[in-house]
Order: structure tokens, then C-alpha cells, then sequence
């Protein structure tokens, strides 16, 4: 018994590895296959099994759909669309990726190629899928009316409403900035009289472009593209009828210091040639110089027309003031 | 006294003594070297790495492709920021879902109000495993996010497929 302790454990009993490493290998393990009773111990999944198992997966998957596809096939019904590419699916022979020497490699192809992947393709908008849908919407066309001309549009249409699309995506389908609404409408399509006009344009104030003598309304208080442009209209609507109104306090508040320009009828001015006497026409220019000068400023055309309509007011002889 | 007044109050008042005014320069030349996006070579050129890896980033838009597409920074787009955390969210989830089963990178594309995931999947689960996860992911995704997302993978049989290179 004592003799049995000094023995090498490894003689003794042999280990589990050593068994399992044999009947791996494919070769008998000594004295113990034909042993019903102690089978060896197999741990792990073994190479040769998952080699197998995977060509086994391999031989029962359908070849891929471009192989089978057949060649008269309607492609808008294949990718009707927009989807990310599929090399199974398409059967063109691609190839993406930069390589440095391509005499020594080839551009990988299509397949697990994630470049070809994250680029945007058009395969749902082939040219004859294109033409199919040109097609159906064709019966809702009817050619454009040859008489409408730029200029012809101009006197019939010649409110202007302006709206803004944006490329959006997001979970909420509508843009912030899409909903704002212009109208652009010229003042010449207004039926409107003096008085009128000037309080037009003063309600508008800078909405209003002299260069072009267009009205630029913007509207962007309501949550809705289609609210804003019926206020747009609305707006516009109550601007003329107000301009065409005449409040009873208006007439107080427009002295002639007021008067953006001097209007010779009425003014002090004809009131003190009056009592001289003069010829109605000689008047009449007197009135047109002093209208001038007043609105146009001094310069040497006005000055020179100035002192004629004075010179012919008060009779005096021709050379009088001239330089 | 020996010690200047600052340092004396400072390490009554235990706080780290200011330091002396100074402006260093490099007497040295600077190395200034980025390393973002870099793999280091091995000695027995055994790593291997797919094309989006063997492409440092500023080769992108030039030999490489954006992984995320979206309009929120075109001019007047709509929110950039939340567009990028839910990238980022997108990216974890499904880190964490699909273990170890994505070669490539994850594709994100939004489009109309949809969000379209790709990607490219090594087949080492059951097909009816991999329905599965699809359908959770996007179910998981689409209430989340609050829009629909779809997934749109391409599956390979093993991960050498993905290697552009070794190095």
C-alpha cells in the first residue's frame, strides 16, 4: 500500500484531456474504442462538425434572385421603391472601392460591400419606370395656352403669392419655415386715387418698393401654409378698403406743412399773384415754375424757368436777373 | 519671513500655491499627430480590416462614404442635435442587440419621415432567430423614435467576406 502513494498520478490515471485529445484526432485511444462502457469524452464543438454543418446550411440556400430572375421581368416591380442596395437582387456586375495597385487587386465587389450600401441609388427610377409613370400622368395634362404670354399673365394674374418647399426629414412631417407666405402684388392693378394711394402707402410703409411700385406682404403668424396665405389675401383686402376710406380726423391732420410735395392750387402762393392781374397762362407758368422749384429742388433749369415766369408776371423786360 | 506670503496662506488654507507667471515654449518641435481612426500593423500582418477601417477619415467623401444621411444640416434644416443623439442611440441598441453580428458599420438613412437602417449581418443564427430580432429591433426602434424604421440588411456567410486588408 505504501508503495502505491509514490506512484506518478499521470500513470496512475489517466486525464480527461489527454482521452478527449485522442478520440479528436480521429485516432483510437488505446484499448477503448470498442469499450461500450467508456465512451470518450468529446468537449467542444468540433471543427470538422461546424465545417459541415455550415456547408450543409450553404448547399440548402436557393441560388441567389439574379440567377433566377427571369430576363423578361418588369424591374419597377422588382425595386418599386427606394430601397438599399441588394447584390442578390440586382444583376449587374458592380464593383466600388479604391484600391492602390489595380493591376495587383481588384476593386471589391458588390457583394458585403457596405460603400455600395450607403450611397443612394436610383434603381426604383429606371427609365422605363419613369416613362410608365409619365404615362399615367399624362391624361391629366392638356398643353399650355398659346396666347398666355409672360405679359399676358402680367394683366390677368398679376397677384404673385410666394411659398418655400423644403428638403425635410424628420419624425414631424412639416417644416417651421414652410408655412410663411408673400404676396407681391403691384400697385398699378389697384384701382386707386391719389389720396388713396398716398394712404396706402403710408399704411404699408416699407413693404412698398419704389424701383417697382410693388406691395410685399408677408404672412408667418398661423401654424398652417394655407391660414397664412387666406390672411395674406384678408390683409390685403382690408388695406385698400381702409386706404379708400376717409376718417373724419384725417382732414385735421394734414396741414400744408404737412404736404410731401407743394400743389400750386390753393397755396399762398396764388393767393398773393392773384391781386396783380395777369394773363391766366402767364400765371399758369408762374404756378409750373413755382411748383418746380419747390419740388424739384434748385438747379439751373428751375432757376432759369423761375426767373422767366417772374420776369412775364411782372412785365419787366427780359434781360432783367439774367447772368 | 523665508516663505513667500502666498504660499504660506495657501498651505494654511490647503489650496495648490499659484504658480509663478511663466509662458514655455517648445524647445523641441511639437508632435502633433493624429491618430483617430488609425490601426496600428501588426508584426505578423494577421489583422484584418474591412474597407471602412483600412480608409483613415479624411479619406471621407473622398474614398469612403457617410454612414448617417440626413437634411438636418443643410441650411435652414431641422434639428441637427437630436438627429445625432439618435444616431447615437441607434448605434448602441443595436450594438447591443445583434451581438457580435454586424460586419460593417450601421447605415442610417432618413427619408420622408422613415428611418432606414442597413447593415451588413454574418448568418451564425437560425433564420427564425434573425426574423426575430428584426422585427423586435424595429418594433423597439419605431416606438422609441416615434416614426417608422425599417431594417434593411444584407447577410453574408462569414466574416472574411467584410476584409479589404491585412495588416
Amino acid at each position: 500500500m505504501l508503495s502505491l502513494c509514490f506512484l506518478p498520478a499521470r500513470a496512475a490515471v489517466p486525464s480527461a484531456r489527454l482521452v478527449c485529445v485522442r478520440a479528436a484526432s480521429g485516432q483510437p485511444a488505446a484499448g477503448r474504442t470498442d469499450d461500450p462502457q467508456f465512451r470518450p469524452l468529446d468537449i467542444g464543438r468540433r471543427r470538422e462538425v461546424v465545417q459541415q454543418a455550415r456547408e450543409r446550411r450553404r448547399a440548402t440556400l436557393p441560388p441567389p434572385r439574379h440567377e433566377r430572375q427571369p430576363v423578361n421581368q418588369q424591374w419597377g416591380d422588382v425595386w418599386p421603391a427606394p430601397r438599399t442596395f441588394h447584390p442578390d437582387a440586382v444583376p449587374l456586375p458592380l464593383r466600388q472601392g479604391f484600391v492602390k495597385r489595380p493591376n495587383a487587386q481588384a476593386p471589391p465587389g458588390k457583394h458585403a460591400n457596405a460603400e455600395l450600401m450607403k450611397i443612394a441609388n436610383f434603381l426604383h427610377l429606371t427609365p422605363p419606370v419613369i416613362e410608365r409613370q409619365c404615362r399615367a400622368l399624362a391624361k391629366f395634362c392638356t398643353p399650355w395656352p398659346e396666347g398666355l404670354t409672360d405679359e399676358r399673365l402680367d394683366e390677368l394674374r398679376p397677384l404673385e403669392v410666394i411659398t418655400q418647399d423644403f428638403l425635410h426629414a424628420s419624425p414631424t412631417l412639416r417644416h417651421p419655415d414652410a408655412r410663411v407666405v408673400s404676396l407681391k402684388v403691384p400697385l398699378s392693378c389697384l384701382d386707386l386715387t391719389e389720396t388713396d394711394r398716398d394712404k396706402l402707402l403710408r399704411l404699408v410703409g416699407d413693404r412698398h418698393d419704389p424701383k417697382t411700385d410693388v406691395i410685399t406682404l408677408t404672412a408667418d403668424r398661423c401654424p398652417l401654409r394655407r391660414q397664412n396665405r387666406d390672411y395674406a389675401l384678408y390683409l390685403l383686402t382690408v388695406l385698400y378698403f381702409e386706404s379708400c376710406k376717409r376718417e373724419p380726423w384725417e382732414a385735421e391732420l394734414r396741414t400744408v406743412a404737412d404736404a410731401e410735395k407743394f400743389v400750386w392750387a390753393g397755396s399762398a402762393s396764388e393767393a398773393a399773384v392773384a391781386p396783380l392781374g395777369a394773363a391766366a397762362d402767364v400765371v399758369n407758368s408762374y404756378g409750373e415754375a413755382v411748383t418746380r422749384l419747390h419740388n424739384e429742388g434748385e438747379d439751373e433749369s428751375t432757376l432759369a424757368e423761375y426767373r422767366k415766369a417772374v420776369v412775364a408776371l411782372l412785365g419787366l423786360p427780359e434781360h432783367v436777373g439774367a447772368n | 519671513m523665508d516663505v513667500e506670503p502666498d504660499r504660506l496662506i495657501a498651505s494654511v488654507l490647503r489650496i495648490a500655491p499659484p504658480e509663478p507667471p511663466c509662458r514655455p515654449i517648445h524647445l523641441t518641435a511639437a508632435c502633433s499627430k493624429v491618430s483617430s481612426g488609425r490601426y496600428k500593423v501588426t508584426r505578423s500582418k494577421n489583422k484584418p480590416l474591412t474597407y471602412e477601417q483600412a480608409n483613415p477619415p479624411h479619406y471621407l467623401f473622398v474614398r469612403k462614404g457617410f454612414n448617417s444621411f440626413n437634411t438636418s444640416n443643410l441650411k435652414d434644416g431641422v434639428r441637427p442635435s437630436e438627429s445625432a443623439m439618435e444616431d447615437m442611440f441607434i448605434r448602441k441598441f443595436i450594438s447591443g442587440t445583434w451581438h457580435n453580428m454586424f460586419l460593417s458599420e450601421v447605415i442610417i438613412k432618413r427619408q420622408l419621415n422613415m428611418i432606414r437602417i442597413s447593415g451588413i449581418v454574418v448568418r451564425n443564427i437560425l433564420p427564425r432567430k434573425m426574423y426575430f430580432l428584426i422585427g423586435y429591433t424595429e418594433e423597439m426602434l419605431t416606438n422609441w423614435l416615434q416614426c417608422p424604421v425599417k431594417l434593411e440588411l444584407q447577410t453574408t456567410d462569414s466574416r472574411e467576406d467584410v476584409v479589404f486588408k491585412y495588416i
